[in-house]
């Protein structure tokens, strides 16, 4: 990878992702600048990652599950 | 670890915490079903979509009897969400070809749980990271992907490449700490 696709792809390994109006989640938009191998070798740093971020929080959470529970709570309003 | 049915009777209750539960140890094994679609979608965008469509349908959802039937149930959602993204963005031949060997197999949907001792080495290992480096993880683990990496680096007074810089350090250095410590990561994190 370049150094500006490794500045992006650690980008996309952020677990922030913005809705769309419809209420879909959007791709980051980091990601649609990543080449296809980029992409891939991203998507895998990610597992990596992910399992780096639960081995290290006290729930066993990633950042994906956490960002998918704060969703699941902010619709029903409960902190 | 939790019985299916059990899992499923607090799921039906609206228990955020079982779910949250589940998802830890599902979240591999949906990220290992979307992998031959990875070129084509933003693999982290379709696993928390497939997660909250997971979390929608539960408490309607009928296990077949078979072990793991919510896991199993979950790779396919996602699979599906990463279709429907696909169709969206107009796949070429080679996408495809990936999409239907993906589709001709069917998930394994093992759990997967976290072995006390990569825990501690990994703790170990984020003590040792430089000021930087650890404040840059330390800012992406505390926001859980509540805000992106320009608020991040914001709040640290970081430059965006700056931070970026130092988050791709912490992982380098987390991941060679790691590496002299005999943990083989692609063996202990596989799905």
């Amino acid at each position: 990878m370049t150094s500006e696709q490794e500045l992006l792809a650690e980008q996309v390994l952020n677990a922030h992702r913005q809705s769309a109006p419809d209420g879909s989640l959007r791709a980051h938009r980091a990601w649609h600048d990543l080449d296809p191998d980029a992409r891939r070798e991203t998507a895998e740093a990610a597992e990596r990652l992910r399992k780096l971020e639960a081995a290290l929080s006290p729930e066993g959470h990633s950042s994906t599950v956490s960002a998918v529970l704060a969703r699941l709570r902010s619709s029903r309003g409960t902190p | 670890m939790v019985d299916e049915a059990q899992l499923l009777a607090a799921l039906r209750a609206g228990d955020l915490t079982a779910f949250g539960q589940w998802a830890a140890r599902a979240e591999p094994s949906l990220r290992a079903a979307l992998r031959p679609f990875a070129a084509a979608v933003d693999v982290e965008a379709v696993v928390q979509e497939a997660l909250l469509r997971v979390w929608q349908v539960a408490p309607r959802f009928t296990p077949d009897g078979r072990p793991n039937a919510l896991l199993r149930f979950a790779c396919v959602t996602a699979r599906n969400a990463a279709v429907s993204e696909l169709r969206r963005s107009g796949p070429s031949a080679a996408t495809l070809d990936d999409v239907e060997r993906a589709l001709a197999s069917e998930p394994t949907g093992r759990p997967w749980e976290p072995d006390p001792f990569l825990r501690a080495a990994i703790a170990e290992c984020r003590e040792q990271l430089p000021k930087q480096p650890g404040l840059a993880l330390t800012a992406r683990l505390t926001s859980a992907g509540a805000d992106d990496d320009a608020t991040l680096a914001n709040r640290l007074g970081m430059k965006l490449n700056t931070f970026l810089q130092n988050f791709t350090r912490a992982r380098k250095l987390l991941q060679a700490c790691l590496e002299k410590k005999g943990v083989r990561l692609d063996e202990e994190l596989a799905p």
